[in-house]
């Protein structure tokens, strides 16, 4: 019970990122609106130095640091590298967007660093503990961030919502985490598996928490049957606020999954399989159907995600090294392809016009060709097409339950994504084969017009180019 | 390293077109011939002369964790796709160069159409699932871009949708069966597979594996009831259906069919699978054939019917059967090929498609005229020419077959019957067009066309006469390849034109003379046909489901997506109460062991009580005031709960908590908008309430299968060490001051900060007052009753003492720095709530922020000075002090750092709760009555 001075070591990356998010609040509390661009690029230096940091930290072996609360591993270094660089992509799509809207101020910002900063600390958690204070973080992060149009009506609503199923969801995360340590007398996740290998499977107490532990993740990750928050919020906060919510946020809720599933109590494997496959069926049949019925682009997204989130779950509930490195890999793919999606939503956007429904994509390849086809190449990954990246995701997750001989929830996935390429196919032929209603040309940066072209390429070529992110992802897992 | 440059040289090509086009049209076309000529060139040089030892094979690995390899292999059966792809697509290109009009520079035409030939040759090249699966989708979506070629037509792009959504889906299915195969026979690379065929053959998952295979291959060479989306391809540019209906796009399908033929072939369900399939597809597309009036239609259906009659001949699952299959591949692709052609040289010099009106031609054109006959006649099977080959072959196979027993004559029946619709529909081709009487109303005058565009054709049907004629020294050596590649041997068969008097040549006249008996009789059979047509055809099935897909969806919508917060946590609150509750019904034994306490009547009592006002709360919930005294009622009961179970600190904390709680939700709601009442419908009351009933049972059964089970608590190193460490005999203080100081200081320290957060927020706030209460009572005209301003007063005085009293004795006794803090805050607000704001304030200075920020500083003072003694951060001293009259005290240094917590607590909830306060007052109708008399 002696307090020992920790090895400081691996937090680095989070003490960087906590210590910069400071400095801009204060520095921001002195900039006139004018100078508002200062908080930007500080925000913007602070996750390429944090993603220096974390690169140079780097090193195979798992350190355990705090107490046994924290861990630095291969998956959390490669996590949060990608946390950096779609805060980064999230942050440079957002600026525009802010500043037509009158919304461009260091609260965006902020409140996007702390996020990280959630995100980071869930990433690397090694304890319940820390599971739930990453999350809180980044959670409370979240609401603000959608609240952050006060006069819009949809924004508060969505924000609303978000808060009070998101507050009753951690509440069931945080109501299984204490049966699970009423069980086992421990909150660290490595003892945790521990301890439920000597308690044996059939504990009905651990089998209790395991159940509001998987509530709180699902909710999290807005998997079926608690996605409910998930088209609403994408739907009413603004774009820009939903693009960062869309993207990191699900690496992190990935981490939550992995650590408290697979490495808290990889001993339940066959309880939380079942569930996961319960969820992953449900998420891919509901997204894909739900989202035939949508005419609002932001909420086609979001149904598109529900439904990617149903395939990642495959990839994890498999148990394997080779589910887990899917389930990654789709994880990635999906923020890169979220990211493009919503980012062509920006683009397409200006003041007083959301361009958030499917008819303002009409005719886009006559009003600009280059980014009808950047949205074709997105449509069509997230379809999974090949040779986008979508397709080897969702190729990799559907390997990862057909080797562990569930072939009924792989055939189930692959007949609904047949329902999914619909909607997908619909973007493209209103892009393609439909008049333009709109003729106003495209109001948009070269640094946005420049990301989005990379992002979209990004998709393809790492269609084309496939093994070494799978690669990265095996090897993070290891 | 040839194999790889096969497939590089259309892409090559591919991507120099729309460079090549700047420079005209010619260059464009000329470049992308010499990339499918080259290539085509490379093949025959390569692997000519074939034997069975020729193959080539190359493998790279590419992504190994996903069992994909870069592996190319050229068999026979490869052989013989590669030259058909790439020889009839060279045809196809010179062939678009005259036809497509003149203001079509043809760049993105021959990228477009080279991009396809890559990805068809991928298919054909692949000695990976994986890889061929890559190349399956690449084949639908470009010929999606070929057939959306002209995006304004609204047909085209109908088209266009549906051939790729049907074709997508069967990839997708494709997917499925091919991961499957992969998953049994342990390896995606083709070679392994192949060798495992009685292993795949005798799983358990064969027929699923085989049914999502064959969806695959059915999509995509239009096999009833997928065929639909093949005809409305029609729509495409005439060059496009030459080469992806004739040679390539469906036959990838019947490519696949032969590939793992070796695989899968030779059971039952592939008989009748594939076998059913085939015929039924044979026999509605030739009859359906007959019936079209447009040119392309006749000929779609046409193909239908004959990708049927190959997929009959692979269905049978014999090796002649096979043999037939992949000769008639070649024969339809070669005359098919030039019959679209010649139907679109007719389409571009008439101006129309329509059969009704173009009559005569004969006299117009008889060149084009006599080389679309002769292509027409190898359709029908006429003999001397390629089709009646393998014609004949496929009725020797239907009359050899013998797996239906009894009924072994009803597949020559079949056979023969598509054969009379089969030659029918050609008689129509010829005879409707260029005989017929005069041609009526045609758009344009018909004339000869140059010379330069009838070439591909006049290859074609040259092909047509000299395979016909000479069998067995054209095609024989190429075949023979092809067989072994699927057979691994060549049986024996004969490709001699005279077999003598058989029932297969039997067949063939039946076939000749009906169907001209059957086109002589067309008038008639169009008018029963109009009549009788059964109205549903798949495509409207098709559609159909599509469209129940999307009602679906919307009525799923309402019930998931109303966008109201009810019904959302509704949904959340049923699947977890659900969820959790699925363990208990797997026969778990809900008692975990431990003795339980015997009920007493006053346990009995205070949960009764519970129960009643929790109900009560909910009953009462639109006046506020008494829905707010029942909840402090089972705050109440808890209290005494904790009482009765001795546990006095406890008791103590929610006590004065439940107290300022109270007053907290007081202020606050006395903001909230009244409004009406709503009307909850009877259903929804009973859902709320099996909800809200359910989800507290399972919650009981919960907490009650938690508290039966035997653990270890760890409060016995606390109750041990908590005087002999911490210097008090009260462990809950002794935990919150000293084990766990450092998170009380935190939790101070988050206290201060929320206070000033408070503080910022509310101030400057204005906030609408509601005019009157619940019900549209009037507000209270005296805000501060004379009676509680008086009996308040000596109330003061009395609870500081007890507050300081809680604080003192805190250490050993039942009390603390927390709770003492929540009654001096409540005693000071009670005057606020008394004898209202003004008058409290004259009296008493807003100091809450020297309270707060002291508190803070003391107590991490207190934990700083234990570092002056070299300890550890926060370690508490015991100190003995003799006092006189009092006597010994013993005074811990945790007791200063509890001073800290008490004043942050005082300061915090003086602070939040005469803020919220200020606001329904700072600007109320009539500033607050000062009672006067009181001064």
């Amino acid at each position: 019970m002696n307090f020992e001075t920790p090895d400081f070591l691996p937090v680095v990356p989070e003490l960087f990122v906590l210590g910069m998010a400071c400095l801009i609040l204060v520095v921001d509390l002195f900039l006139s609106d004018r100078s508002r661009v200062v908080t930007y690029l500080m925000s913007q230096a602070t996750l390429v130095g944090a993603l220096v940091v974390t690169l140079g930290l780097s090193s195979p072996i798992a350190q355990v640091t705090m107490n046994g609360t924290f861990v630095l591993d291969p998956m959390a270094t490669l996590l949060k590298s990608v946390v950096y660089i779609a805060s980064f992509v999230a942050f440079l799509y957002a600026k525009d967007y802010l500043r037509a809207r009158s919304l461009f101020k260091g609260e965006f910002f902020l409140l996007g660093l702390f996020a990280v900063l959630g995100m980071m600390v869930l990433i690397s958690a090694h304890s319940m503990l820390t599971v739930y204070l990453g999350l809180e973080l980044m959670s409370l992060s979240l609401y603000a961030m959608v609240a952050l149009q006060r006069n819009s009506a949809t924004a508060s609503e969505a924000a609303m919502k978000y808060f009070i199923l998101g507050a009753m969801a951690s509440a069931m995360l945080l109501y299984g985490m204490s049966m699970l340590y009423g069980a086992t007398g421990t909150l660290d996740l490595g003892e945790l598996g521990a301890r439920v290998q000597g308690a044996g499977p059939s504990s009905l107490v651990l089998v209790f928490g395991l159940v509001f532990l998987i509530v709180g993740i699902a909710f999290k990750l807005g998997a079926v049957p608690f996605h409910m928050w998930v088209p609403d919020v994408y739907h009413g906060a603004p774009t820009a606020v939903t693009l960062f919510v869309s993207s990191a946020p699900k690496l992190a809720a990935f981490a939550m999954l992995m650590r408290l599933l697979v490495d808290g109590l990889p001993g339940l494997h066959g309880h939380w399989q079942d569930m996961l496959i319960l969820l992953a069926v449900l998420s891919v049949a509901l997204g894909n159907v739900l989202a035939i019925a949508q005419a609002n682009i932001k909420r086609l997204l979001a149904y598109s995600g529900i439904s990617h989130v149903g395939f990642l779950l495959m990839g994890v509930l498999a148990g394997t090294p080779e589910g887990y490195a899917a389930g990654m890999y789709y994880a990635i793919a999906y923020v890169i392809m979220t990211l493009g999606g919503f980012g062509m939503v920006i683009l397409m956007s200006r003041a007083g016009f959301e361009a958030d429904r499917l008819e303002d994509y009409k005719g886009l390849n006559e009003r600009s060709p280059w980014f009808a086809l950047m949205m074709l190449i997105l449509m069509f990954s997230m379809a999974g097409v090949p040779p986008f990246l979508g397709f080897w995701a969702k190729l990799a997750v559907l390997e990862a339950v057909v080797s562990i001989d569930l072939i009924w929830v792989a055939v189930v996935a692959v007949v609904f994504s047949v329902i999914g390429a619909f909607y997908y196919l619909r973007v493209v032929k209103y892009m393609y084969f439909d008049k333009p209603e709109d003729e106003h040309s495209l109001v948009a940066g070269s640094d946005l017009r420049f990301l989005l072209s990379a992002n979209g390429l990004a998709v393809l070529g790492l269609g084309i180019f496939p093994g070494s992110l799978l690669a990265l992802c095996a090897s993070a897992i290891g | 390293m040839f194999l790889v440059w096969i497939i590089l040289l259309p892409l090559l090509g591919a991507a120099l077109s729309p460079l090549a086009a700047q420079r005209g049209r010619g260059v464009a076309a000329w470049s992308a011939g010499s990339a499918s000529g080259l290539a085509l060139a490379l093949t025959l040089w390569q692997a000519l002369p074939l034997t069975a030892d020729s193959e080539a094979h190359i493998s790279w690995s590419w992504i190994p964790q996903l069992g994909l390899n870069l592996s190319l292999r050229l068999d026979g059966l490869a052989l013989l796709f590669v030259i058909l792809v790439l020889a009839i697509g060279l045809l196809v290109i010179l062939y678009a160069h005259y036809y497509l009009p003149k203001s079509d520079r043809l760049g993105r035409f021959y990228a477009l159409l080279l991009l396809f030939q890559t990805a068809m040759l991928g298919i054909v090249l692949s000695d990976n699932l994986l890889l061929l699966l890559l190349f399956w989708e690449l084949t639908s979506l470009s010929s999606f871009l070929l057939i959306a070629y002209h995006p304004h037509s609204s047909e085209a792009r109908k088209g266009a949708r549906t051939s790729l959504i049907v074709t997508a889906a069967g990839g997708l299915a494709l997917m499925a069966g091919l991961l499957l195969l992969g998953h049994i026979a342990g390896s995606f690379e083709l070679s392994t597979v192949l060798a495992s065929g009685d292993r795949v053959r005798e799983h358990e998952l064969y027929f699923p594996t085989l049914l999502l295979i064959l969806l695959g291959a059915f999509t995509k060479s239009a096999q009833f009831p997928l065929h639909f989306w093949l005809p409305k391809a029609m729509a495409a540019p005439t060059p496009v259906s030459a080469y992806l209906h004739s040679a390539t796009m469906v036959k990838a399908g019947v490519f696949l069919l032969a590939r793992l033929f070796p695989v899968l072939a030779e059971t039952e369900a592939w008989f009748y699978l594939v076998g059913g399939v085939g015929l039924t597809t044979l026999l509605f597309g030739a009859y359906t054939a007959l019936f079209k009036h447009d040119l392309k239609g006749l000929l779609a259906y046409s193909t239908i019917s004959h990708l049927g009659l190959i997929t009959l001949l692979f269905g049978l699952g014999t090796p002649l059967g096979a043999v037939a299959g992949l000769f008639h591949v070649v024969n339809h692709a070669i005359f098919k090929a030039s019959l679209f052609m010649a139907a679109g040289i007719i389409d571009h010099e008439t101006g129309t498609r329509d059969m009704r009106r173009i009559n005569g031609l004969w006299k117009y054109m008889p060149y084009t005229a006599t080389l679309a006959m002769v292509a027409a006649a190898a359709m029908a099977g006429v003999p001397l020419l390629n089709g009646f080959l393998s014609k004949e072959m496929f009725f020797a196979e239907t009359v050899h077959h013998e797996w239906l027993g009894a009924l072994d004559w009803l597949l020559p029946t079949a056979a023969t019957l598509a054969g009379v619709f089969s030659v029918a529909y050609s008689v129509r081709f010829i005879h409707d067009v260029f005989f017929n009487g005069e041609p009526i109303n045609l758009p344009r005058s018909p004339r000869e066309p140059g010379h330069r565009i009838r070439i591909p054709v006049e290859v074609l049907v040259a092909l047509c006469i000299v395979v016909g004629v000479m069998p067995g020294q054209t095609v024989r050596g190429l075949l023979d390849a092809a067989v072994t590649g699927v057979l691994g041997e060549v049986p024996y068969y004969s490709l001699a034109l005279w077999h003598g008097f058989s029932l297969p040549m039997l067949m063939s006249l039946v076939a000749l003379t009906g169907g001209v008996v059957v086109y002589v009789l067309r008038y008639q059979l169009f008018k029963l046909h109009d009549r009788w047509l059964p109205r549903v055809s798949s495509e409207d099935l098709f559609y159909r489901f599509s469209r129940g897909i999307l009602r679906l969806a919307r009525r799923f919508m309402q019930s998931f997506d109303n966008r109201s917060l009810q019904r959302y946590l509704a949904w959340l609150i049923a699947v977890a109460a659900i969820t959790a509750a699925a363990p208990l019904t797997n026969g778990v034994i809900l008692h975990g062991g431990a003795d339980l306490m015997p009920i007493d009547g006053v346990s009995l009592a205070a949960a009764l009580i519970l129960a009643v006002a929790a109900i009560a709360t909910v009953r009462m919930r639109h006046q506020r005031i008494t829905a707010l005294i029942m909840t402090s009622l089972v705050g109440l009961i808890v209290t005494l709960t904790f009482v009765h179970f001795s546990a006095p600190d406890l008791a103590l904390t929610q006590l004065s908590v439940e107290v300022v709680t109270t007053i907290l939700l007081l202020l606050v709601l006395y903001f909230l908008p009244g409004g009406e009442r709503l009307e909850i419908s009877p259903l929804r009351r009973v859902r709320d309430l099996l909800l809200a009933g359910s989800s507290g049972l399972v919650v009981a059964l919960l907490a009650f299968g938690v508290m039966t089970r035997s653990h270890t608590p760890i409060s016995e190193f606390f109750l041990e060490n908590a005087k002999p460490l911490g210097g008090g005999s009260n462990v809950v203080n002794v935990i919150l001051v000293d084990f766990r100081g450092f998170d009380t200081l935190g939790e101070i320290t988050v206290l201060a900060i929320a206070a000033a957060g408070i503080f910022m927020l509310l101030r400057g706030l204005h906030l609408p007052l509601p005019e009157h209460g619940f019900g549209r009572r009037q507000w209270a005209v005296d805000v501060h009753p004379l009676i509680m301003a008086a009996v308040s007063r000596p109330l003061l005085p009395l609870a500081l003492l007890v507050s300081l009293f809680l604080l003192l004795r805190g250490h050993n006794a039942p009390g603390g720095g927390f709770i003492a803090g929540l009654v001096a805050g409540t005693a000071l607000i009670l005057q606020h709530l008394a004898s209202g704001l003004q008058w409290t304030q004259q009296r008493m200075k807003r100091r809450y922020f020297t309270l707060i920020g002291g508190g803070v500083l003391l107590a991490s003072a207190t934990g700083l000075a234990s570092l002056l003694f070299g300890r550890p951060f926060l370690t508490s001293a015991v100190l003995h002090l003799e006092l006189p009259l009092i006597g010994e005290v013993e005074l811990a240094s945790a007791m200063a750092f509890d001073i800290g917590v008490f004043l942050t607590v005082v300061g915090t909830v003086i602070l939040i709760l005469e803020n919220l306060g200020r606001l329904s007052t700072q600007q109320s109708a009539q500033p607050p009555t000062e009672p006067e008399e009181m001064r």
